[in-house]
């Protein structure tokens, strides 16, 4: 196992180096415009100055190799036009916390509502819970989010008296933003949940258990539950990652200063600094997500391993 | 009840709601099982044999139903008075009487009969906690005797391996140590080793014959194949259309068969046939369970069929105390009627061995 980890994490830095590689490299070549907020006014001296002065004129391999020297003491860079001279992670600083809390908060939300959601479907299959179930899940998977997300903020912020915006020390102001991060995974959680429940009820070990006299509470949490639940354990880790790197559209309605609208607003900005850092850790991210939910998968389902093992059949 | 009966069905009926028609699968059905004994149940697939043994543990699926008859099942050897009628069941906590501890069941696929996720030793623990008042650590050396009792060998670490680390044939093994962990009175074994090849098949039947002598258990094996009933079984019953043809022992039933289905069944027995010759088969299809099926279910594909086989069901008439056929071929005033000349050989045959 440790060997494996050791290749797999191994592998994933040379994904990572690659990717980042191609980000700088291809954003080199957009216009220089980028770099400055007065462009149009700069004397072709003046331009000349200010880029060696950001070591621009250098061959990209070596300003590859200085980002890179760069990376390893956690220096991103300085932002170019979205905040001038600000470093990155002094703006990721303050944003980045703030959507990983969002984030966490909505997991735990939707795996709270989700997985139960699915069970009592999957048990009450074909009853009113099931169709009832089934009519949430397809609204939410099939009407668009912004749809229901300014629904939840005209009557939610009635019913809860509080105000439109997100305000950091106002507790409740947390309340809707995370129910609507949540409502799409619970939705997602609960269909997938209740198909592979009910996938698992109709094996043979499953007819077997009966047989023998387990009682049917049982049957569904130690023997239909746990074997359903290994699919969707994989997804976790990524979901969870995802949703932390924040959402444009809810963070934007309540005017949440997250991560949401940032990659957005950098690439309008031209600021190609901010851009390959969001994109290094947009990539980080997602590879992490992916290790972590193999590993999660090891760890629940014994057929799967990662290491050849002696006198297996 | 006879006291040597331990469960007896009686005029029972299931049915199925299927695409909004309803299948009559098993067509009233009498038969005792005895204490102690092994009973085959044969018929092709379609017959109603599953479904008939699925009615003792309440397994039919959601859409099956009892529709008539009782089961009448005795719960207790040394109380000729404790006896309940499974048929009348509604609640879990009714089954939970039954499945396991006094019925059990060894199904045919053994490659999907096991929870992928947890350990053999973990699945059979269960079942003994389940059923019995013991402890962990007792339960669990109780499940290594299981092992060791199926023919599991090195069981302490075999204990803790999952199912996919074993082979078919093993995973039968444990699938029946399950049922032995249930301490059960009545084993049933549904086609126990169709999913296996012929060299285990044989092992596992051995392994069962064993295993029922020590636990005194009673088995019902349902299967399709004439060849393995010949090895293990006491009494055979014959399943046509859901329902029970011919009962009669082993000896009874091969050398001595009434009804033209049970003919027609031993005259396509490859193990049996001859060199050279045509296998022999059966014309035409099993009746469509749920059209009204009127007189002999059989008769349509039946060459020896009478008139009266079209009109009215045939009763049972009884050949010997251990014999009984439905065919009006035994009624007296039925015309004379030898079986095929393939049937009178195996006798024949048998008579030149004795």
């Amino acid at each position: 196992m440790a060997k494996y980890l050791i290749k797999r994490v191994a592998r994933s830095f040379l994904t990572l180096f690659i990717v980042i590689t191609i980000v700088f490299s291809l954003l080199r070549l957009m216009p220089i415009e980028g770099y400055f907020s007065n462009y149009d006014k700069m004397s072709p001296e003046k331009l000349e100055r200010e880029l060696a002065r950001m070591g621009l004129s250098d061959p990209l391999p070596q300003q590859l190799m200085r980002f890179y020297g760069d990376l390893l003491h956690g220096d991103l860079g300085v932002s170019n036009r979205y905040r001038a001279g600000v470093p990155i992670t002094e703006i990721l600083r303050t944003k980045f916390p703030l959507s990983v809390a969002f984030g966490v908060a909505s997991m735990i939300l939707s795996l709270l509502l989700g997985i139960p959601l699915g069970a009592w479907m999957a048990r009450r299959k074909n009853k009113w819970p099931d169709h009832l179930g089934t009519v949430f899940i397809v609204f939410i998977e099939a009407v668009p989010s912004a749809v229901y997300y300014l629904f939840i903020q005209m009557y939610g912020t009635d019913i809860f008296k509080i105000s439109m915006l997100f305000s950091r020390d106002n507790p409740r102001t947390w309340i809707l933003p995370v129910i609507s991060l949540s409502l799409g995974d619970i939705a997602y959680y609960g269909m997938w949940l209740r198909r592979y429940m009910v996938d698992e009820m109709n094996k043979d070990y499953v007819r077997l258990a009966v047989a023998k006299g387990v009682n049917s509470k049982d049957l569904m949490m130690k023997h239909v539950f746990r074997n359903a639940f290994v699919p969707l354990v994989q997804y976790i880790p990524s979901g969870l990652l995802l949703t932390m790197v924040g959402s444009i559209y809810v963070e934007s309605l309540y005017s949440i200063p997250g991560m949401g609208g940032l990659l957005v607003s950098a690439i309008q900005a031209q600021d190609n600094s901010l851009v390959q850092a969001l994109v290094i850790i947009y990539a980080a991210i997602s590879i992490l997500g992916m290790i972590l939910g193999d590993i999660l998968m090891t760890l629940v389902d014994p057929r799967i391993s990662f290491v050849k093992k002696e006198g297996a059949r | 009840m006879d006291p040597n009966v331990i469960l007896s069905t009686e005029d029972l009926h299931v049915k199925f709601h299927l695409r909004g028609e309803i299948l009559h699968a098993i067509r009233g059905v009498s038969l005792d099982i005895h204490k102690g004994e092994s009973l085959a149940i044969v018929g092709e697939s379609g017959s109603g044999k599953s479904v008939f043994t699925k009615t003792f543990l309440g397994l039919l699926d959601v859409n099956g139903y009892l529709d008539g008859g009782h089961i009448w099942f005795r719960m207790n050897d040394d109380d000729p008075d404790d006896i309940v009628d499974l048929a009348s069941f509604q609640t879990e906590k009714d089954w939970l009487r039954i499945r396991g501890r006094q019925i059990a069941m060894v199904m045919q696929d053994p490659m999907t009969s096991l929870n992928p996720l947890n350990t053999i030793g973990k699945q059979i623990t269960e079942t003994v906690l389940l059923h019995n008042q013991v402890s962990k650590e007792e339960a669990h050396k109780r499940a290594i005797e299981l092992l060791t009792d199926v023919g599991i060998p090195d069981p302490e670490r075999r204990a803790k391996q999952y199912p996919h680390e074993f082979s078919g044939g093993m995973r039968q093994r444990v699938v029946i140590a399950i049922a032995l962990a249930c301490n059960p009175r009545l084993l049933i074994c549904d086609e126990p080793t169709t999913a296996l090849d012929v060299t285990i098949q044989a092992q596992i039947l051995d392994l069962i014959r064993g295993l029922q002598k020590k636990y005194h258990l009673t088995t019902i094996y349902i299967t399709h194949d004439l060849g393995v009933v010949a090895n293990i079984a006491d009494r055979i019953a014959v399943m046509y259309a859901g329902d029970i043809i011919e009962v009669a022992t082993c000896e009874e039933l091969f050398y001595d068969p009434r009804h033209p289905y049970t003919w027609a069944l031993l005259s396509s027995l490859p193990q049996l046939g001859i060199k050279g010759e045509d296998l022999y088969s059966i014309a035409g299809t099993p009746p469509i369970l749920h059209e009204g099926i009127v007189g002999d279910a059989f008769a349509p594909r039946n060459p020896y069929a009478l008139e009266i086989d079209y009109i009215e069901r045939p009763p049972f008439f009884e050949v010997s105390p251990t014999h009984k056929a439905r065919t009006w071929l035994l009624d007296p005033r039925a015309p004379k009627v030898d079986p095929p000349e393939y049937i009178r050989k195996l006798a024949e045959r048998r008579a030149s061995h004795a």
